[in-house]
């Protein structure tokens, strides 16, 4: 089997391969020849469109089909004003526009363009599109998204219809006959219901099922696929990552989840434990998601590109924790996942660990020292020192009020009495 | 009963002025020198905990300025300051106001410098050079390997030596006679011997025992063992028996109830390993333990989550104990 995703391996080679399109297929070759004439209508144009209908794809056949290069730039993924300023370089100095050198651009996304954040990048885009010798694609899934107002006058745009139901259905049998996996009219039916005329998605869980099964009904479906345009909920996003077989079914299980990375990552520790049996699984997965969080706090730091890495950790890395998973006899085992209860502890204890907190920073202030240290070096004596300054919780978490006032030899046996009730309650608490 | 300043001993006998501090002696005449000539370089004081590092930072600002000292002198600990934006400005208000007539800056004492980042630490280096005219910094560290290159090159190093054992006995005795406590001379060298040294420790554990009334070398160790969390030994054998379920939820104690950082909880569990003999355990799986508890710090230091880092080593504790223990342990 193949590792490569369907989507990527069935993609249209050519425009005529495109389904359901038409009017967009036709504007776009007269856009072409009017370019061929050397007299191009418009320099760029926009296709908009929602997720999965074929944005990428049309701009990769058409470059095919005219025999050019695709120069190619996620407008989200490296959104940096010298990347667009280069390709704008390269635009330029194009010397022919055809067959071999002949270059058509393509900036992916350019909606997930933070205005605020890449201020500049729209202005860059307008300079791209002004200097350029060659075809632009720009691509969108909301066009009249306001900052993008700009642009749009600057463009021609395209719109591109959501796959409808027959031409989806017959994608998906095309590729079913293609990996030899028996197909249910009824099952192909029914993902195309649930994908919402996203071509990518279909495909993806067409794959996610047929793969396992080497079958598709519509009882597998109605079990395995979940509607579209929801995110995972926390148990979905656990179940997406631990049954992976993929290295990019794990990603994207950790990148569609609703569950925010930080907490997401609570998660996946409280039930690495639960979904792994043996020790050294166990240990791998822990070990992944300790790089996660390293990664992650590089992120914070400031650079914000290694939160992919974050992902890599989080979801494939744990996925492929499970050693047996290589094995070929392997089989996704169903285990009831827990609430992370770290979470939970560390609400239910805020004023106890905030009283801490204060009689540390406390200690910290009078002896000159970090509270840390304080926390080591001197609340575990507290409770043998006679001292003022603390409230009664204060006393109570460094486990000291039951000591003071008693005198001579009983004052060990108390500590430990006051230790053991500070347990006590502690897990009364939790 | 009083503040706590005056409660705790460690502060109520901290040395006030240079002359007062008993030892690291060749520290001091160096010091003393900068208190005549009214001028010093940036002082960078590198050693283990509980050397007087603090302590003597503190008595040159007080001989230098006298009285008045705290108008001339901003304290900052690396570890609790959030970053060195806030370091920076912090730095930058206190440096606004001018110096005064006699002395002609002010100073930062910076302690655990160490604990910074090296990035951190290059942007200190220029914060340093920007307001240089007006003050100095005395920088302090446990591990000068921790500290930048060219930090080091521009600061007056001072090497702080772990204290003699006579010097901490005479100082412990100095305090008991003060204090009207009872004492047993075995019992100072018994604190001496588990706290390595640690003038802070030490004195803390001489003013804990003394509640039993007499300090003896029991009373001391009686100290020791109820102030330690039992949480740290009884994790370890759980994750050591394979029940990963109970050593973590001991963890979860020691990060919540006692509010122990990951890092004190990994050096703790250190500690059990090179000197606790509570954990019945081959010694060469002491070894395996120990390297695999470094790479712990060292992540953690490197920004790893607390709870995640630790649950790996538990996990690896599990794996550890069940191939050098064997099933017999996990009954």
């Amino acid at each position: 089997m193949s590792n490569l995703q369907w989507f990527i391996k069935y993609r249209p080679k050519s425009l005529a391969e495109v389904e359901n399109q038409e009017e967009a297929k036709e504007e776009l070759k007269s856009w072409m020849e009017s370019w061929i004439q050397g007299k191009p209508k418009y320099k760029a144009v926009l296709l908009n469109g929602p997720p999965g209908v074929g944005k990428t794809t049309i701009a990769e056949a058409l470059a095919r089909d005219y025999n050019m290069e695709l120069l190619e730039m996620n407008a989200s993924d490296s959104r940096r004003l010298n990347d667009i300023r280069e390709i704008a370089e390269r635009a330029s100095t194009s010397s022919s526009l055809f067959g071999r050198g002949g270059r058509l651009i393509l900036l992916d996304e350019v909606d997930g363009i933070n205005s605020r954040q890449d201020a500049g990048a729209i202005p860059g885009i307008l300079d791209v599109i002004e200097r350029s010798k060659s075809p632009i694609i720009l691509t969108a899934n909301n066009a009249w998204d306001p900052s993008l107002r700009e642009l749009r006058t600057a463009v021609r745009l395209i719109d591109l219809h959501r796959l409808g139901k027959i031409p989806l259905k017959k994608i998906l049998e095309r590729i079913c006959k293609a990996e030899k996996v028996i197909c249910d009219p009824k099952g192909i039916g029914a993902i195309a219901d649930l994908s919402e005329g996203d071509g990518r998605y279909a495909i993806n869980m067409l794959q996610s099922i047929a793969e396992v099964y080497r079958k598709v009904t519509e009882d597998l479906v109605k079990d395995l696929v979940r509607k579209k345009d929801r995110t995972l909920d926390p148990f979905e996003t656990l179940r997406g990552i631990f049954w992976a077989k993929y290295f990019w079914q794990a990603r994207s299980a950790s990148t569609t989840s609703e569950v925010d990375y930080e907490l997401l990552m609570r998660w996946l520790s409280e039930n690495v434990p639960v979904q792994f049996d043996n020790a050294e699984d166990v240990f791998r997965g822990f070990d992944a998601l300790s790089r996660a969080s390293i990664f992650l706090k590089r992120s914070k730091l400031g650079d914000w590109d290694l939160l992919s890495y974050v992902f890599d950790l989080m979801g494939p890395g744990v996925a492929f924790s499970e050693s047996s998973k290589s094995s070929g006899q392997w089989k996704a085992k169903w285990r009831k996942y827990q609430f992370p209860t770290y979470v939970q502890q560390m609400s239910k204890s805020k004023d106890s660990r905030d009283a801490l907190k204060i009689a540390s920073e406390k200690i910290a202030k009078a002896t000159h020292c970090s509270s840390d240290k304080a926390i080591t070096d001197y609340v575990p004596f507290m409770k043998f020192m006679k001292v003022e300054g603390f409230s009664a919780e204060e006393m109570t978490v460094m486990g000291s009020l039951e000591v003071q006032g008693n005198q001579g030899d009983e004052k060990g046996e108390r500590g430990k009495e006051t230790r053991t009730t500070r347990s006590r309650r502690t897990r009364k608490r939790t | 009963m009083s503040t706590l300043e005056d409660a705790l001993w460690t502060e109520k006998y901290r040395p006030r002025t240079l002359s007062d501090v008993v030892n690291q002696k060749e520290i001091v005449e160096r010091l003393k020198k900068f208190i005549s000539e009214k001028n010093m370089p940036h002082l960078l004081f590198a050693g283990s905990p509980g050397t007087g590092k603090t302590t003597i930072a503190l008595a040159l600002v007080r001989d230098m300025f006298g009285d008045n000292f705290r108008d001339y002198f901003l304290e900052l600990n690396a570890s609790d300051e959030r970053g060195i934006d806030v370091i920076r400005n912090k730095v930058k208000e206190f440096a606004r106001a001018l110096p005064g007539k006699e002395v002609p800056f002010k100073v930062i004492l910076l302690d655990e410098a160490d604990n910074m980042t090296s990035d951190a630490q290059q942007a200190l280096r220029r914060t340093m050079e920007l307001f240089t005219s007006t003050t100095r910094f005395i920088l302090a560290c446990n591990y000068l390997s921790k500290i930048i290159e060219p930090i080091q090159s521009r600061t007056a190093l001072f090497r702080f030596y772990p204290l003699k054992k006579e010097d901490v006995v005479a100082r412990l005795t100095y305090i008991a006679n003060k204090e009207k406590v009872s004492y047993d001379e075995d019992a100072l060298e018994a604190i001496y011997d588990v706290t390595m040294g640690d003038m802070r420790k030490s004195i803390n554990l001489l003013q804990s025992s003394s509640a039993y009334g007499k300090v003896t070398v029991e009373s001391v160790y009686k100290v020791l063992g109820l102030a330690k969390p039992k949480e740290i030994e009884e994790m370890m054998n759980y994750a050591i028996q394979g029940d990963f379920a109970n050593a973590r939820s001991k963890l979860r104690e020691l990060l919540i109830t006692y509010g122990l950082s990951g890092e004190d909880i990994v050096k703790q569990m250190h500690r059990e390993i090179v000197g606790g003999n509570s954990l019945k355990i081959p010694e060469e799986l002491k070894v395996v333990i120990a390297d695999y508890l470094g790479e712990a710090e060292f992540r953690i230091i490197e920004g790893a989550d607390d709870d995640i880092q630790l649950s790996a080593v538990l996990a690896k504790l599990s794996i550890l104990g069940s191939k050098y223990v064997g099933e017999s342990a996990s009954k």
